[in-house]
C-alpha cells in the first residue's frame, strides 16, 4: 500500500530555448472568475472538453517560515504563497511544466530556492506538487499523483503523505497503528468505511504522538489527503489536508414498494382474469389473494 | 455568489469556444498556445496574471464537513409527518429503506439539508404487505408549489417547494443525476408508483419529487 512519491529534487533543468517554448502550455484555472482572467491574459485558450483531456494540479506549500513565489514555465503563477497554503487545482493541458519556487521578493525565476523542477503531467490524472522539507530539513519539491479512482458507496479513501523533516513515522487511527514506517517523501493509501477517525502521528514503532491526535473526516466518495509537514527539530510539525471529492458510487435503485396497493394497473389485467378492486383483495376477500400474499410473505 | 461564478464560468467557456472557433478551427481541444512576447522592461516585482484559488490547508479549516441529517419530514397539505432514519445501501446495492412505510430514509452518504450543493435524498416505501399504504403514496398527486419541511437536530427547519413530480420507469431513472452531489442544493423525494408487477411483487416505476429550497 505504500507508494513512493516521485521526488524531483535535482532534476536537470533543460535550458534549450526551443524546448522551453514548447513547454509553455496554456494554463487554465478552473471554473472561477480566474478562468476569464486567464483567457484575457493569454488570448483565447480553448476550454477543457472533459476532465480526461486535462491534467489537474494542486500546489501545497509545506516549508515552514518561508513565503515564496511560484513560477510555472517562468510565469509568476502564485504570488506571496504562504506556508500551509494549498492552491488550485489548476486545469492544465497535458505536458511537462517547469516549476521554480523563489523568495517572495524575487523579480523573476532565475534564482529559485527550490527547483527548477520538471513536472510531467498526463491527461486525466490529478497531481499535487508539494514544496516541503526533506527528512533532514532541506527544501525540496515532490510531485504526488492523487488516486481519483472511483470508490464503492460507503467508502472513503485516506492518503497519508510524509513531507516533514522527521524520521520514519507510524500513523495511528483510533489509537492503533494503521500505517507503519512511512518515510519522507512516501505516501500510503487506505480505503476505509466513511467516517471520522482520530488520527495521530508517532515515531515508527511508538505510540506517543508527535502530531495529534486530531479528528479526520474520511469522507465518503472522497480522497482525503493528509500531509504531515514541518520540522520535528523546530517543533512545528502539523497536518495539512486536501480533499478530492466526486469519487463516489450511487445506489443502483430504490425499491420502495412491495404490495401493489397503489398500483395503476390491476392484477391479472393482462390475462383478462380481472378479479376486482385491489383494495378488496387486500381485505382477504379472495382465496387467491390470500395465497398470493402468503407466497409473497414467504419470499420476503 | 454561486450565480456570479457560474456566469463567469459560462462566459469563459463561451469566450474560449469563440476564440477556438475563429482562430484555430482545427486545433485539438486543449491546444498549447505560444508564449506571448515579453513586453517592455519588467517591473521591479512581478504580479501573477491570474488569481489561482487558494485555501488554508490546516486540518481544522479544510476538511469535508459531514452532512447534517434530516430527522423529520412534514408535508402539512398532504398530512405527512414522518421520522427519518439515516441509511446507506442494502445488500443488493439499492438504497436501504426501513420496512415500515411510515418511516422515511435519508441517504446519509449524500448531501443534507444544510449542504451548500447537491440533492438531499429522502425516500420511503409506498406500501407494505405488513404495514399497508404509507404516507408517501400521497406524493404522486401533490401539486407543484406544495411545501415540504425537513427538520434537523435542534429543531432547525429547512423549507422546500415542489417543482415537479415525475413517475419514471425504474429502468430509465438516471440515478447519478438523482444522487447528484453537485449542482444547486435541493430536495428529492423518492418512492414507488405506477404499474405493479404482481408476479415479481415490485412496482415498475419510481415517483420522484423535485423540490427547491425556500430562502
Amino acid at each position: 500500500m505504500v507508494g513512493e512519491g516521485v521526488s524531483l529534487t535535482g532534476v536537470n533543468h533543460s535550458q534549450n530555448p526551443k524546448q522551453e517554448e514548447t513547454m509553455h502550455k496554456s494554463l487554465k484555472f478552473g471554473m472561477t472568475a480566474g478562468a476569464l482572467g486567464a483567457l484575457v491574459a493569454l488570448g483565447g485558450i480553448a476550454p477543457a472538453q472533459a476532465a480526461s483531456d486535462v491534467a489537474m494540479l494542486s500546489v501545497l506549500h509545506g516549508v515552514p517560515g518561508l513565503t515564496v513565489d511560484v513560477y510555472v514555465n517562468d510565469k509568476l503563477t502564485l504570488d506571496d504563497f504562504k506556508p500551509g497554503d494549498l492552491a488550485g487545482p489548476l486545469e492544465l493541458a497535458p505536458g511537462t511544466y517547469t516549476v521554480a519556487i523563489t523568495a517572495s521578493d524575487a523579480v523573476d525565476a532565475s534564482a529559485p530556492a527550490i527547483g527548477p523542477v520538471d513536472l510531467p503531467l498526463e491527461a486525466g490524472k490529478n497531481y499535487t506538487a508539494a514544496a516541503h522539507l526533506t527528512a533532514d530539513g532541506k527544501p525540496t519539491a515532490t510531485l504526488f499523483t492523487n488516486d481519483i479512482s472511483q470508490l464503492a458507496a460507503g467508502e472513503g479513501r485516506l492518503t497519508v503523505r510524509h513531507v516533514a523533516a522527521a524520521p520514519a513515522v507510524d500513523v495511528l487511527a483510533n489509537g492503533a497503528a494503521a500505517i507503519t514506517n512511512l518515510v519522507n517523501p512516501a505516501e500510503s493509501v487506505l480505503t476505509l468505511p466513511a467516517g471520522t477517525i482520530s488520527a495521530a502521528v508517532a515515531a515508527t514503532g511508538t505510540t506517543d504522538p508527535v502530531i495529534g491526535p486530531a479528528d479526520v473526516n474520511v469522507a465518503e466518495g472522497t480522497n482525503t489527503i493528509v500531509y504531515a509537514w514541518g520540522s520535528l527539530a523546530d517543533k512545528n510539525l502539523a497536518l495539512a489536508v486536501q480533499t478530492i471529492d466526486g469519487l463516489h458510487s450511487d445506489p443502483g435503485s430504490i425499491n420502495a414498494g412491495e404490495a401493489g396497493l397503489v398500483a395503476t394497473n390491476q392484477p391479472f389485467e393482462s390475462t383478462g382474469l380481472w378479479v376486482g378492486g385491489f383494495a378488496a383483495l387486500l381485505m382477504g376477500l379472495g382465496a387467491a389473494t390470500v395465497l398470493g400474499l402468503r407466497r409473497a410473505g414467504a419470499r420476503r | 455568489m454561486r450565480a456570479t461564478v457560474g456566469t463567469f464560468a459560462a462566459l469563459a467557456v463561451a469566450l474560449g469556444l469563440l476564440a477556438g472557433c475563429t482562430a484555430t478551427p482545427a486545433a485539438p481541444p486543449v491546444a498549447p498556445v505560444p508564449e506571448a512576447t515579453p513586453s517592455a522592461a519588467p517591473a521591479p516585482l512581478p504580479t501573477a496574471e491570474v488569481e489561482v484559488p487558494r485555501v488554508k490547508s490546516a486540518l481544522d479549516l479544510n476538511q469535508v464537513a459531514p452532512s447534517v441529517a434530516p430527522q423529520r419530514i412534514r408535508v402539512e397539505s398532504l398530512g405527512i409527518d414522518m421520522s427519518i432514519d439515516p441509511v446507506g445501501l442494502a445488500e443488493d446495492g439499492s438504497m436501504a429503506l426501513p420496512s415500515n412505510p411510515a418511516v422515511a430514509a435519508w441517504y446519509r452518504f449524500g448531501p443534507g439539508p444544510t449542504s451548500p450543493s447537491g440533492a438531499t435524498i429522502v425516500a420511503a416505501h409506498v406500501d407494505s404487505l405488513v404495514y399497508d399504504i404509507g404516507p408517501f403514496a400521497r406524493l404522486a398527486t401533490a401539486p407543484a408549489g406544495t411545501e415540504i419541511i425537513l427538520t434537523t437536530e435542534g429543531g432547525r427547519e429547512s423549507r422546500y417547494t415542489v417543482d415537479s413530480i415525475q413517475t419514471v420507469a425504474k429502468t430509465d431513472v438516471p440515478w447519478a443525476e438523482v444522487f447528484d452531489r453537485a449542482g444547486p442544493a435541493r430536495l428529492t423525494l423518492v418512492t414507488c408508483g405506477g404499474e405493479f408487477d404482481y408476479d415479481a411483487r415490485r412496482y415498475l416505476s419510481n415517483v420522484i419529487v423535485s423540490a427547491t429550497p425556500i430562502p
